[in-house]
Formats: C-alpha cells, sequence, structure tokens
C-alpha cells in the first residue's frame, strides 16, 4: 500500500482552498504547500491541479494575478477572494462534521452497538 | 452533517461566471498564453526543485513532465472547468476563415456557382425588409423621430382620406398631445427666372408651424412666419437651394427681390440649404393662406404634420385624436363606413400604410415568405454543392475524428468555410443591389420624382444587422447541415471507407427530388419568360397601333400654378378662366402652320389611362355586372380632330355638354366585353364609386369607337368609356397636337404659343406621344425585369445542383472509372457512365417542367386567340426553356466530365 493517502472525491478545492488561505501562492507552491500541512501524506497529479484552481477562479472563489517567485520565476499568484473565504470556512465545518461522524462511526466497538 | 454547505450568494457567483466567460471569449488567445506559460513555469520549477535533490538536469526535467501528466489533457480539462468547453466546439479562429478563402480558391466552379445563387438569394430574401424599412423612416430633419401626420383612414378599404382646413382648427382646439401642428399642400408652381422664362417648380403651400417644427436654419433670409399666413399679407416666397442656384444662378441678393411665381409678384424672403426638399422633393414654400371660416370637413384638403410633445408617445397622441368626436355633419360620417381620425409616422402619408405599418399587410408577410422560400431553395442547392466538396475531403474528416478532432468541431470549421463562401456572396450581392439602385437613374427613366427625398433604396447600414443574420442563416443551412450528414456514423467505418476511397456519403432522395424540382421549376419559367418576352414583343410591336399616329403627335402637360388655384366657390369661374385659354390655345393652334388637330383629354392614347368600375344598365344585367374599365375623360372634339371613325352611334357634340349628365362614348372592346357585342348605343352606364352609393348618375352610350391606346399591355386593349367634358374641367390637361414627323421639332413653339396665350400656365415637358412611357408600359417592364432576374436565379440554381451532384459523382468514382478505362471502355461510354445520373434528373426535371411551362402560358394566352397560333406559342416557348437548361446542365456537366475523362487508368488503381 502507498505511503500517500488518496484524496477522496470532492476534496481537492477544499485543500487547495486552504493551502491558498495561508497566503498567496503560485500553482506549484499549492502542491508544495498541501504536501507540507498534510505532513507529505497527500500527493496530487499535478497537472490536475491546475484544471481545480481554473475552476474555482471561473466560480469566483479565488482569484490570480501575476508576479515573481522566490527565485524571481515569472508565476501566477492565487488568493482568496472574499466569497471564497466565506465558502471556505462552511466547506471546512462541514468537512470537520463529517470527519468527526466518521471517527465516531469508525470507533464504536460491538457492545456499544448492542446496546 | 445536516446536508451540503450554501454555496456564495447567487449575484456573487453570476457575476464572477459573467466575467470569466466574457474574458474566455474576447481574451481567448491571452488565456491559451498565460496557461502555456504556468504550465510551463510549474515544469521549471519541479525540475529546479530535483536538480537541487542531486538529480541531473536531463533526468530532473523528464521526471518534472512525467511527474506533470499529458500536458494537453490537462490543458483541455482547464478550459472545460473555465465554462469554455462549448465556446472550443464551436471555435472560430483565423485558421478556418483561411481555409474557408483557400476552398473558395481551389474549387473556382463551385464557388461562382455558390456566390451567384446566394448573391442572388440573400439579397431577394431581404428585399421585402429593406424595402419596408427605407419606406417607413422618419424625416431625415426630424433626429428624435417626432413628426408625425394625422389622416382620415377607412380600414375597410384601406383608402386615406385627408383633412380639410376645417378639420385642422379641431385638431388645434381639441388636441395637447402636439407640440405644434403644421399643414401643406404639395403642387407646382410656374416660377420665372430673372430672364423672364418661366418654367415649373415642384412646391407646396405650408403654414409656417410645419417648417419651424422642422428646425433646419435657412441658408439666407428666414423661413415663412405666421405674419405671412395672413389674408391680404404681402406675398412671399421661400426657395430650395437647387431653384437658387439653377433658376437664380446661386445670386446672393436674391433675398428681398421680386420675383414671378405664376402671374402674381412674390417677395423672396429666404433659401433653404442644400438638400432640404420638405414635403415630397419640393424646391419652392409659398404660405398656406387658409379660407376664413370653415367648419369641420369643410374647405380645401391638406396633409397635417404634427411634432409629438415631449414624451408624449404615438400611440398616446393617436388615442387622443381618435376620441375627437366630429359632427353628424362631417363627411367622414356620412359614408358608408366611418372615418376615424389617425396618428400615424408622416411617411404613411405618402406610402398609404395602415397604422400597423408593413406588418399589418397581409401581401408584406406573403413577400417575406416567398422571399425567404427563394433564399431557402438557393441555401439548399449551396448546401448540395458544399456537402459534394465536403464528401471529396471524408478521408481527412475521418483521420481528424480519429486523432480526436470532436463531431462539432469538424462541423464549426465547415461553418466557418461556408459562412466565408456566404459572407462574400451577400457582400456581392448588396453591393450590386446597392449600385443598380443609385447608379442606375431611375428617375430619369421614370420622368419625374418618384420617391419622396427621405426615401433612399441604396444599401444602409442599419440593413447589414439583417444581412448578417441571413448569410448566418444560410451558412447554418449549406453548411452545418451537409457536415452533419458527413460526420455522422461510426469512426472505424468512415475510415475503411475513406481508404477505400469512397466516402459512403450518397446524395439521398431528398437532394435528388430537390435537383428535379430545381430543373421542373427553371424549365417552367423559363418556358413561361421567353412566352412572356415573346408576348412583349408583340406588345411592343403592336405598340404603337394605338389608332393614331403616335410619332407624329406632341403630347404636353398644361396646369394652372399652385397659387392661382381656385379658392371655394371660385373653382367654376377658375374653370371658366382656363377653358377660355383653353380654347384660345386651340385657335392659335388651328392657325399654326403645320399643325393638323389639337386635343385636350385627361389622358391621351398610349398614357396611363384610369380605371374605374363601371355597371352596365339593362335587362340582363344585375348590379354583380360591375367591372374595371379604363376611363377617359375627353374634350368634345376629341374623336373629330383625331379623325376616329365613329363605328355606331355619333360623335360627341356642343350639345352634350350643356347638360348636368353628359352622354359616354364607348370603344369596341366595351361593347364586347361588357354589352355583348352589339346594341350598345342606347344603353346606359354608370361609375360605382367605392362608397358604393346610389350618388352616381347614369349616362348613355351614344357612339362607339375603336381601338385609341387605353392600354397598351393588353393586345386587344382594354374596356373603356370616354367622358365628355367642357373646356377647363380637365385639370391638369393633356394637350396632344399633331403636327407630322419629327414632331419634337415643333417643342419650342409649342412652349411659345402657350406662353403667349397665358404665361402663367405651367406647361410640362413636350413629349412624342410614340416615345411615352407610363404606368403600364412600366408594368410591362417591371414583368420583364422580375422574370429575367428569376429566370437567372433558377439557372444559377438548376446549374449549381447539376455541378454538385455530377462533380460529387466523378470524386466518388474516381477507381470504377480507371478500372472501366483500363478494361478498355470507350470515352462515350465512360461519359455516359459519369453523367448517368444526372442526365436522368434533368430528364425527369423537364417531364415536370414542361406541363408546368404549358400551364403559365395558359394563363397569360387571350382566350380568343387562335388555338394553332396558341400551341406553337407554347411549344416554341418551352423547347426554348428545355434547350436553356439542357445547354446549362451539360455545360455544368463538362467540367466534371473532362475531369473523370483524364483519369489515368494506371494511376487510379496504384492509388488503390
Amino acid at each position: 500500500m502507498s505511503e500517500h493517502a488518496e484524496i477522496l472525491p470532492g476534496t481537492l478545492d477544499l485543500l487547495i482552498l486552504k493551502a491558498v488561505s495561508l497566503g498567496a501562492v503560485h500553482g506549484y507552491g499549492v502542491l508544495l504547500r498541501i504536501q507540507e500541512i498534510s505532513g507529505g501524506a497527500i500527493a496530487i497529479q499535478q497537472g490536475a491541479l491546475y484544471p481545480a484552481l481554473y475552476r474555482l477562479e471561473h466560480r469566483g472563489l479565488i482569484e490570480s494575478e501575476w508576479g515573481r517567485s522566490d527565485n524571481n520565476r515569472r508565476a501566477k499568484f492565487y488568493r482568496l477572494t472574499g466569497s471564497g473565504r466565506e465558502h471556505f470556512v462552511e466547506e471546512e465545518a462541514g468537512w470537520r462534521r463529517l470527519a468527526d461522524a466518521m471517527s465516531l462511526a469508525l470507533a464504536a466497538e460491538t457492545r456499544e452497538v448492542e446496546s | 452533517m445536516t446536508g451540503p454547505p450554501p454555496r456564495p450568494p447567487f449575484h456573487r457567483r453570476a457575476m464572477a461566471w459573467c466575467r470569466s466567460m466574457v474574458d474566455g471569449l474576447l481574451r481567448r488567445n491571452r488565456i491559451e498564453a498565460d496557461m502555456r506559460e504556468e504550465f510551463r513555469t510549474h515544469i521549471e520549477m519541479r525540475t529546479d526543485d530535483l536538480v537541487a535533490r542531486g538529480m541531473s538536469q536531463a533526468e530532473a526535467s523528464r521526471r518534472a513532465h512525467v511527474e506533470f501528466g499529458h500536458v494537453e489533457s490537462h490543458r483541455a480539462a482547464a478550459r472545460a472547468a473555465r465554462g469554455l468547453r462549448w465556446v472550443d466546439r464551436l471555435r472560430f479562429s483565423w485558421v478556418d476563415v483561411r481555409l474557408g478563402l483557400r476552398m473558395m480558391v481551389k474549387h473556382p466552379g463551385l464557388t461562382l456557382v455558390a456566390m451567384v445563387a446566394l448573391a442572388l438569394g440573400i439579397p431577394t430574401g431581404m428585399a421585402p425588409m429593406h424595402l419596408a424599412e427605407a419606406l417607413d423612416r422618419p424625416l431625415p430633419e426630424d433626429s428624435g423621430n417626432r413628426i408625425r401626420t394625422v389622416r382620415f383612414w377607412d380600414p375597410a378599404s384601406g383608402v386615406m382620406t385627408l383633412p380639410t382646413e376645417g378639420d385642422l382648427e379641431i385638431l388645434f382646439d381639441e388636441s395637447s398631445s402636439f407640440e405644434s401642428l403644421g399643414a401643406f399642400r404639395n403642387g407646382a408652381f410656374n416660377l420665372a427666372s430673372p430672364d423672364g422664362r418661366a418654367a415649373s417648380v415642384p412646391g407646396a403651400e405650408v403654414t409656417a408651424a410645419a417648417l419651424a417644427m422642422l428646425e433646419v436654419a435657412p441658408l439666407m433670409g428666414r423661413l415663412l412666419d405666421s405674419e405671412d399666413e395672413r389674408p391680404g399679407g404681402t406675398d412671399v416666397v421661400l426657395l430650395g437651394h437647387d431653384v437658387w442656384t439653377s433658376r437664380f444662378g446661386g445670386d446672393p441678393e436674391v433675398v428681398g427681390s421680386t420675383v414671378l411665381v405664376g402671374r402674381t409678384p412674390h417677395t423672396v424672403v429666404g433659401v433653404m440649404p442644400e438638400g432640404f426638399f420638405f414635403p415630397f422633393r419640393d424646391q419652392l414654400w409659398v404660405p398656406l393662406r387658409r379660407s376664413p371660416a370653415t367648419g369641420p370637413g369643410e374647405g380645401p384638403p391638406l396633409r397635417v404634420v404634427a411634432r409629438l410633445a415631449d414624451g408624449v408617445t404615438t400611440d398616446e397622441a393617436h388615442a387622443e385624436v381618435s376620441r375627437i368626436r366630429l359632427p353628424d355633419t362631417h363627411p367622414a360620417n356620412r359614408g358608408p363606413s366611418r372615418l376615424a381620425l389617425e396618428v400615424v409616422p408622416f411617411s404613411y402619408m405618402y406610402v398609404g400604410l395602415p397604422r400597423g405599418g408593413f406588418g399589418a399587410l397581409p401581401e408584406f408577410h406573403f413577400m417575406r415568405l416567398l422571399g425567404g422560400l427563394l433564399l431557402l431553395v438557393a441555401c439548399a442547392n449551396v448546401a448540395m454543392l458544399v456537402f459534394a466538396r465536403t464528401a471529396t475531403r471524408f478521408r481527412e474528416l475521418a483521420v481528424r475524428t480519429a486523432l480526436g478532432a470532436g463531431r462539432s468541431r469538424i462541423v464549426s470549421q465547415v461553418f466557418v468555410e461556408t459562412l466565408v463562401l456566404a459572407v462574400c456572396s451577400a457582400g456581392a450581392g448588396l453591393l450590386v443591389v446597392d449600385v443598380a439602385i443609385r447608379r442606375v437613374p431611375w428617375e430619369v427613366m421614370a420622368g419625374s420624382s418618384i420617391l419622396p427625398y427621405w426615401v433612399d433604396l441604396g444599401v444602409p447600414m442599419s440593413v447589414l444587422p439583417w444581412a448578417a443574420l441571413f448569410t448566418v442563416m444560410s451558412a447554418t443551412v449549406a453548411g452545418v447541415v451537409p457536415a452533419l450528414r458527413i460526420t455522422r456514423g461510426d469512426i472505424h467505418g468512415n475510415i475503411r471507407a475513406a481508404d477505400s476511397g469512397r466516402s459512403g456519403v450518397r446524395f439521398g432522395g431528398v437532394t435528388g427530388a430537390l435537383i428535379v424540382a430545381d430543373v421542373a421549376l427553371a424549365v417552367g419559367v423559363i418556358g413561361f419568360a421567353v412566352g412572356i418576352t415573346g408576348y412583349l414583343n408583340e406588345l411592343a410591336d403592336s405598340d404603337l397601333r394605338v389608332g393614331v399616329p403616335a410619332e407624329e403627335f406632341l403630347a404636353v402637360e398644361l396646369r394652372r400654378s399652385m397659387n392661382e388655384t381656385p379658392a371655394l366657390g371660385e373653382a367654376a369661374a377658375s374653370s371658366q378662366s382656363f377653358g377660355a385659354v383653353q380654347e384660345r390655345l386651340r385657335e392659335r393652334l388651328a392657325s399654326e402652320a403645320g399643325v393638323r388637330a389639337a386635343v385636350f383629354a385627361d389622358a391621351l392614347p398610349r398614357m396611363n389611362h384610369r380605371s374605374r368600375l363601371v355597371r352596365v344598365d339593362g335587362p340582363d344585367r344585375d348590379d354583380a355586372s360591375a367591372r374595371w374599365v379604363r376611363v377617359a375623360r375627353v374634350d368634345v372634339d376629341f374623336f373629330s380632330q383625331l379623325r376616329q371613325p365613329i363605328l355606331a352611334g355619333r360623335d360627341f357634340d356642343r350639345g352634350d355638354i350643356d347638360g348636368d349628365v353628359r352622354p359616354v362614348i364607348v370603344n369596341a372592346r366595351f361593347v364586347e366585353e361588357m354589352i355583348g357585342g352589339e346594341g350598345a348605343v342606347g344603353r346606359r352606364i354608370r361609375l360605382v364609386s367605392s362608397a358604393e352609393s346610389t350618388d352616381d348618375p347614369w349616362h348613355e352610350i351614344v357612339g362607339v369607337v375603336g381601338r385609341l391606346g387605353m392600354n397598351t399591355v393588353s393586345r386587344n386593349g382594354s374596356p373603356g368609356v370616354y367622358f365628355v367634358e367642357p373646356a377647363g374641367s380637365i385639370h391638369p390637361v393633356q394637350l396632344g397636337v399633331h403636327v407630322g414627323i419629327g414632331p419634337e421639332e415643333f417643342a419650342p413653339r409649342l412652349r411659345e404659343i402657350v406662353s403667349e396665350t397665358d404665361p402663367s400656365v405651367i406647361v410640362g415637358t413636350p413629349v412624342v406621344l410614340g416615345e411615352v412611357q407610363q404606368g403600364d408600359w412600366y408594368v410591362a417592364v417591371g414583368i420583364t425585369a422580375a422574370m429575367s432576374l428569376l429566370v437567372g436565379i433558377l439557372i444559377a440554381l438548376a446549374a449549381s445542383g447539376i455541378y454538385a451532384i455530377v462533380s460529387f459523382s466523378v470524386s466518388e468514382r474516381t477507381r470504377e472509372i480507371g478500372i472501366r478505362s483500363a478494361l478498355g471502355a470507350s470515352r462515350t461510354t465512360l461519359a455516359y457512365t459519369i453523367l448517368r445520373r444526372a442526365l436522368a434528373q434533368l430528364g425527369l426535371g423537364a417531364l415536370f417542367g414542361i406541363p408546368l411551362a404549358a400551364w403559365l402560358l395558359l394563363q397569360l394566352q387571350d382566350p380568343d386567340a387562335e388555338r394553332g397560333a396558341m400551341l406553337a406559342t407554347i411549344a416554341r416557348s418551352v423547347a426554348l426553356g428545355l434547350g436553356t437548361v439542357g445547354l446549362v446542365g451539360l455545360v455544368s456537366c463538362v467540367a466534371p466530365a473532362r475531369r473523370a475523362l483524364a483519369i489515368d487508368a494506371n494511376d487510379a488503381l496504384r492509388a488503390e
């Protein structure tokens, strides 16, 4: 089994919003930041990141601007919009509720069910 | 978890979506470039990272590319994520346009035929709309589109009646929808130049308010003012720019000078700027002086012009005006149907449209349908051509499909190619129409100003959106439909078919039927057109056989100057004075050397005679027998001066003009058609007015004359009635002078004689009677022109259809032709093989076309014509129609057949 976790369908957008919410970042940086904040557990197919970025931009959740990277390369930087921030907060809360419910469900013992 | 999280507010999403779409559509290339750069940056950054971890540059770059994945797939997914998938599908790129232009050059025959078909079809389809727009246009001076007219309208008969001076008072008093109200009357004025020469100038009696509401400042001097309208005031005149330059040499001192209008001296108060022709094509304006104290419906008729008050719509003004109660004694309330006051756009005053405009006319919708149908037929034919052309590229399309090009992409490419063709065709068509309208001297041909100054039939910018719509529609029918048909089916099957050198595409039954219908229609209409042309030629021959030696007659119109038109109550005195002028003229002309006769009538032979409904009295004739006949009002000596034999009864005499109800003379055709051939003298006839009143008096027939050129389009002439009138009561009157050979040389002398007799009489342009081209003549020319156009379109369409099938059939059967040729088939056999299908369709089309042509011609033929001659005409016309279509068909076949016969057997087989 791979050491990387498979990402669930629909969670890529949330991960990108999280990465971008931590500060303006370019596409490759989004990838590195997700790896970093997930402790290297989540790996994304690199090219697949961009359709997701464009979809979020199309929906007005993030916006982009060309700038210079640390090593002085021209790169497109993404940042969260107001609407994106609201959306992220709601999505995050929803995800936490789901994760808690999943953890609780998976931690259940036989006797708890019988009682 | 209670469900999906709420989405951002709709307006934010919608705004973001719109911005993204607009960017995607308008900044498409920029977005693509950004995407490429972003992907490249990503791969380079990853490469740098890997190099930093100790990997070689080459290995790091390879690894970074692998990790990134298939760039094209990600790019397509990214485009789709931006919502641009449908834009991609219908992508319009310059590459497609260039390809379209290349295809036009590569297939010149197809391009030419398709262009002719569309260049004729698109303007024809647009014509009704264009005409409606040109005629239904505000005055050029009316930038706010607020100038309207008020009229009486009879919805039952569609007849417009003018309000009178008395009605104007009611409008002044009872309407508040108008900022200002004015009135005018058009007419002709005899204006004397400084050199003393008088000539007719189109002009108008107009109120100061009517001129002022146009807000056009005079070039010199002032406009007319309300003080000028006061009866008994100084006579003043405002000149148009054209008259000022042509008749007064652009004299800067003209304002304040005195000129003779009719017999009255007028002071020039101003000159209007160039291009000012209000209200029709006028160049002279005098104040409209109204009769004092006239009641509703009384006084002379006039045309009302009104400017809507600020913020008032036409409908609101109309609602107010239509509420005005007219007294029961008003003429509008006395007719068979109650007339209603209406507020309509100013242009309707001359065009005579109902209040709803063109949209309210069923005929307009019919014309639009007809134009649309013709365009559809043209498009269907071009579709066949595009179909054939696309089919020859079947292999290319199949391979592109296999390489990932979507069906929609291929369809959009073929659409753009066809659009290029359609745009070029529409452009060429509109250019031809525009040149034809602007360059051909229609007005000179018509002999007078036939259209108001605000009507410009040239192609204006406002027509371009319509043209664009029709062009896109044409390209859709002609491009998308065949492309969809070609690209249907599975890829593998298509590639297999393409590998075998065939497209697997067939002209189906519908296309075959279309070609047969085209050919049939072409044979039918060409046959009909040939018949018509022959018929018109015969008419041209018989044109001068109008009972008088028309080429020896000089005709000229005489009228009183408009400012000397009698006021109410003075009509009798005025007609007596005009009659006295007429009598003096007759005497002068009788004593003039070389003049053999002089006649007065409202229409001379060969001229356009009015049509009126006439009913014959009699025991076996009921009231339903009323028929349209031509009528003329003539002077008492008309027939004797023209040396016309009276076939039955007697000629008019002086005693006939004394009574209130005067006798009439009818022509022989009238006796044949209306009275059954004999016993006309003593019978009575009555004119039937549209208002079906019993007031029309009965007139007794006292004589019968032969044919006298009342309708030159009908070979046997029309039934006609001559009413005798006392001298002076016909106004304007046509004077016909019989002077023998070369009558045009007598024209200057005739002008002199009229001028010496009475200088105030307006003399029209003298014309030789044999050269008169009026009403009927224009009908004949119009039919011929329309026929020629239709024949041209049909020939182009039939040719395009035939060309398409033969061309396609050759390209499809290259291999078969090669094998046949290798097996020793003769060129004749090969040619027959190639052309068999086209010939079959031509034959079938002709088979249907012959009865169509014959039927059309039978409608045209005179039922009394000799049967043998009629059949001969039909046979000749049909033969010519068949010959023309056959020739066109064969010419269309030549190029593809030559191409087929040039196929080398070895090459064809090697290609396999």
